[in-house]
């Protein structure tokens, strides 16, 4: 909270004064004449050179709460109370001053790098845009502004050479770390970044994390960090504020709220992103020592044998999935982890017969899959697919009957209402009737996914392949659909393949841990086995990397 | 279907009509097209068709307008704004089956070349490429002097001369859909392609193609008119464009008689006008995107 006796002439970096934000009707779809109050009655300090993260779910406000320093709000939102930026108050700028203050004072590392440079101009031309807008004076030649691209560059760790790129020659971490090059273009005293590393595997999100708090040691700069991962954000920051419903509802010393937090929420924010080695934080579906149903080649329900996946792409062929081989017993979770790029996902979807394999086969209960479609009926009812994002797995326009019943009516199975009903019950969204009307959009995240995974149970299928089936949900929401998951293997006996770059999922959830890397399958075992006592030096790798074994700031 | 689902977009009619109703030029086209389409199905009882027989005719040739013939006579001595009337039917029976013809085979050769891959879709690609280089206006006159010369020619003629920049435009819509992850999942629970398409991609592309329909209708009623104005119609129909057509073979157009012109001609932009102000509206209430743009 902020400090009442610091004197005026003090003043801080950036200031919330009993900050109000309020949204009009006009961005909830079911008018609702209510205004939604985004953040409620805040006030935060940040000093000169400190680092503050700011922890929440999604809709908590912390967005809204950042996008106020630099006037970034719709229209339909309505500031009340004073943000202040080194002692000046925000909301009482002309807009000249604003356009000065934005990007030379304060500037905003958006999240989503991918959508965020333009993908027709190289780094070169975007970076030098802000130089020419901002600090036309200063850099008033061409070569005089390409000299400080390449020396904004250095800063974040890329060669001069990448500034000739487009983004789309570029990785994710490369293109975030571009950005946040843009943003130290004006030298700016404040820097903002909202969930800098939320789209990133653990591997780049680590790469990305060390150069921000690199620059915050050497420039002194004042860094305000969003992100849902306390983890992520006691890596970079010494204090922590958790919010929730617009309210700040704890703060603190990083390590102190990391280690010993004192609210409910910030426990729950805490528990989803599990220590690896925790055993409180390992949920399987049996309990220890109960022996998982028979392995081995010949009790494999689904197999994989020697599976490779070439795509051909301007004239080279590039290997997705080198020789792979992998059997999943019936009932149990395996899964998949490794970094983007690895051809997890490839895998996947050859195991469910959307790619065609380049050689090696898929089997199911010890008959290769047949490479014709019209042949694969059968398989398909048997092993369904849960994807990422449930937002957009969902057709819009159906209703969530119409989503669940979609696989009931392709495979013409009978009594299709009797179904629906159970498999919405199974997936826990009771009572099934209230939701039959309802369209995905009118549904929370967590919802959305129930219904893709009733739509999946409908069949009644003995496995599930499920790609990243949490990554894009909330905290709390998180730990509901692997109980969800976990109690549908204890009662059906559903086994799934569960394919993450989360190892702390893994440790959560899978019985076995198979670790993939540039196509191939490196590391293969129990859990126990592969997360603690790792024997591959990629999996060593990962496993440094992963944001709890990341060293806390002090 | 269920009940629920049926209250959702009964809802959803109403607030597009509702949303319709604010654009003020879209009504007035709206309304107008209501009017001359009521006029044209009234046309048998207003006019009887033997009063426009040129052997029954009582009045002089190319008369002035007056009360008796409010628009004056040709150069047969008939009633212009008869001719009008039954011209009326010609044009937009032209214009409305020509539009569904082009619509319903863009349509489909444009989901199936999105939707399919390889040899399907570069053989559907070049098909439409081809319709879409030729100059539909030679091939529509080779069609309808090939084929009998007829109402049903021209329309076919006009059909499949212009399906070819929708068949683009679907095909485009039906890409973005397919990349979509619920096609991924349909796909994973079985789905074949007539599911996909059926399910997901038709009701995608439908608006865009309703959108589309009224701006090809004031096309297509143009394209008629040139077709009969070159005498490529049929001789015992009344229509707007035989109508000019026939003014230019008797003189009137140069001989001062600007009854016999202006009205055809006024009446083919005044219908196409009204079909630009509906599509428009239309395509605004139906596109989220255009509607912020207002």
């Amino acid at each position: 909270m902020s400090e009442s006796a610091t004197p005026p002439d003090e003043a801080a970096a950036l200031e919330w004064r009993d900050v109000t934000v309020t949204y009009g009707a006009r961005v909830r779809a079911d008018a609702d004449t209510a205004r939604t109050v985004a953040v409620a009655d805040l006030s935060l300090r940040v000093e000169r050179g400190g680092t503050v993260g700011i922890a929440g779910e999604s809709g908590c406000g912390k967005s809204t709460l950042v996008s106020t320093v630099l006037r970034l709000l719709p229209r339909s939102a309505d500031v009340a109370g004073q943000v202040l930026l080194d002692g000046e108050d925000v909301g009482a700028m002309t807009w000249g001053r604003l356009r000065a203050v934005r990007w030379a004072e304060a500037s905003i590392v958006f999240q989503g790098a991918m959508h965020a440079l333009n993908p027709v101009r190289t780094v070169r031309h975007q970076v030098a845009e802000a130089l020419e807008l901002h600090l036309a004076k200063a850099y008033p030649t061409d070569a005089a502004r390409s000299a400080r691209v390449d020396e904004l560059l250095a800063l974040v760790d890329l060669p001069a050479a990448k500034a000739a790129s487009y983004p789309h020659e570029l990785s994710g971490g490369q293109k975030q770390r571009v950005m946040i090059a843009m943003a130290l273009v004006c030298d700016p005293d404040v820097i903002i970044a909202d969930e800098p590393t939320t789209a990133l595997d653990v591997v780049v999100q680590a790469q990305v994390l060390e150069v921000l708090a690199g620059l915050v040691r050497e420039r002194g700069l004042t860094l305000v960090m969003i992100s849902h991962d306390l983890a992520v954000l006691a890596a970079v920051c010494e204090r922590i504020v958790v919010m929730r419903e617009g309210r700040i509802v704890e703060e603190g010393p990083s390590r102190r709220v990391l280690d010993a937090p004192e609210h409910p929420h910030t426990r729950e924010l805490a528990a989803a992103f599990p220590v690896i080695g925790d055993p409180a934080s390992r949920r399987p579906a049996r309990a220890a020592g109960e022996p998982v149903l028979p392995t081995g080649d010949d009790a494999a329900l689904l197999e994989v044998r020697d599976l490779v996946v070439d795509f051909r792409a301007r004239g080279t062929t590039i290997r997705a999935v080198d020789h792979v081989s992998l059997a999943c017993a019936p009932g149990e979770i395996v899964a998949l982890v490794g970094q983007s790029g690895s051809g997890k996902t490839t895998l996947a979807r050859a195991v469910l017969g959307l790619q065609q394999p380049t050689s090696g086969e898929v089997a199911y209960a010890g008959k290769p899959l047949p490479r014709r479609r019209a042949a694969l009926t059968a398989y398909r009812r048997a092993v369904q697919f849960v994807l990422q994002d449930p937002s957009a797995s969902l057709n819009p326009k159906h209703t969530v009957y119409d989503a669940v019943a979609e696989g009931l009516r392709i495979h013409k199975v009978a009594d299709e209402e009797a179904r629906v009903r159970q498999a919405l019950t199974q997936a826990e969204l009771t009572p099934p009737e209230a939701f039959f009307g309802a369209i995905p959009s009118e549904l929370s995240g967590g919802q959305r996914q129930r219904v893709v995974i009733a739509g999946a149970l409908a069949l009644e299928p003995t496995f599930l392949v499920a790609d990243e089936p949490v990554a894009s949900l909330d905290a709390s929401v998180r730990g509901e659909i692997l109980d969800l998951l976990l109690r549908l293997n204890r009662e059906l006996g559903l086994g799934a393949l569960v394919i993450t770059h989360d190892l702390g999922l893994a440790w959560n959830i899978a019985d076995r841990v198979v670790v993939m890397h540039q196509g191939r399958i490196v590391e293969n075992g129990t859990c126990e086995q592969v997360l603690l006592d790792p024997q591959h030096d990629y999996t060593k790798s990962l496993l440094a990397v992963v944001p709890s074994a990341l060293e806390v700031r002090a | 279907m269920s009940a629920a689902t049926w209250q959702r977009r009964r809802a959803g009619l109403r607030e597009s009509a509702g949303e319709f109703a604010s654009y003020r030029s879209g009504l007035v086209g709206a309304v107008l097209l209501v009017l001359v389409v009521l006029l044209a199905l009234a046309a048998p009882p207003l006019v009887p068709r033997e009063s426009l027989a040129v052997t029954q005719v009582t009045a002089d040739r190319n008369e002035v307008p007056s009360l008796a013939h409010l628009l004056g006579t040709d150069s047969s001595g008939r009633d212009v704004l008869g001719m009008l009337l039954w011209g009326a039917r010609a044009s937009l029976l032209v214009g409305f089956a020509a539009t569904a013809m082009s619509m319903v085979i863009g349509t489909v050769v444009g989901m199936a070349a999105g939707h399919f891959t390889g040899l399907t879709q570069g053989a559907l690609m070049r098909v439409i490429d081809f319709f879409l280089v030729v100059p539909s206006l030679v091939l529509a006159i080779v069609l309808s002097t090939v084929l009998a010369s007829g109402l049903w020619t021209i329309v076919i003629a006009i059909g499949v001369t212009s399906w070819a920049s929708t068949a683009r435009v679907v095909r485009a819509q039906t890409l973005t859909i397919e990349s979509r992850a619920y096609i991924e999942r349909s796909r994973a629970l079985g789905a074949g392609d007539a599911h996909i398409l059926g399910r997901h991609v038709l009701p995608a592309v439908m608006p865009l193609v309703l959108a589309n329909t009224t701006l090809a209708v004031g096309a297509a009623i143009i394209a008629e008119s040139t077709l009969a104005f070159l005498g490529l119609g049929d001789p015992t129909t009344y229509s707007w464009g035989s109508m000019l057509k026939r003014a230019l073979d008797t003189g009137a157009a140069t001989a001062g008689f600007w009854w016999q012109v202006l009205p055809p001609g006024i009446a083919i932009v005044l219908v196409v006008l009204c079909f630009t102000l509906v599509g428009r509206a239309l395509e605004s209430v139906l596109n989220p995107v255009l509607r912020s743009h207002r």
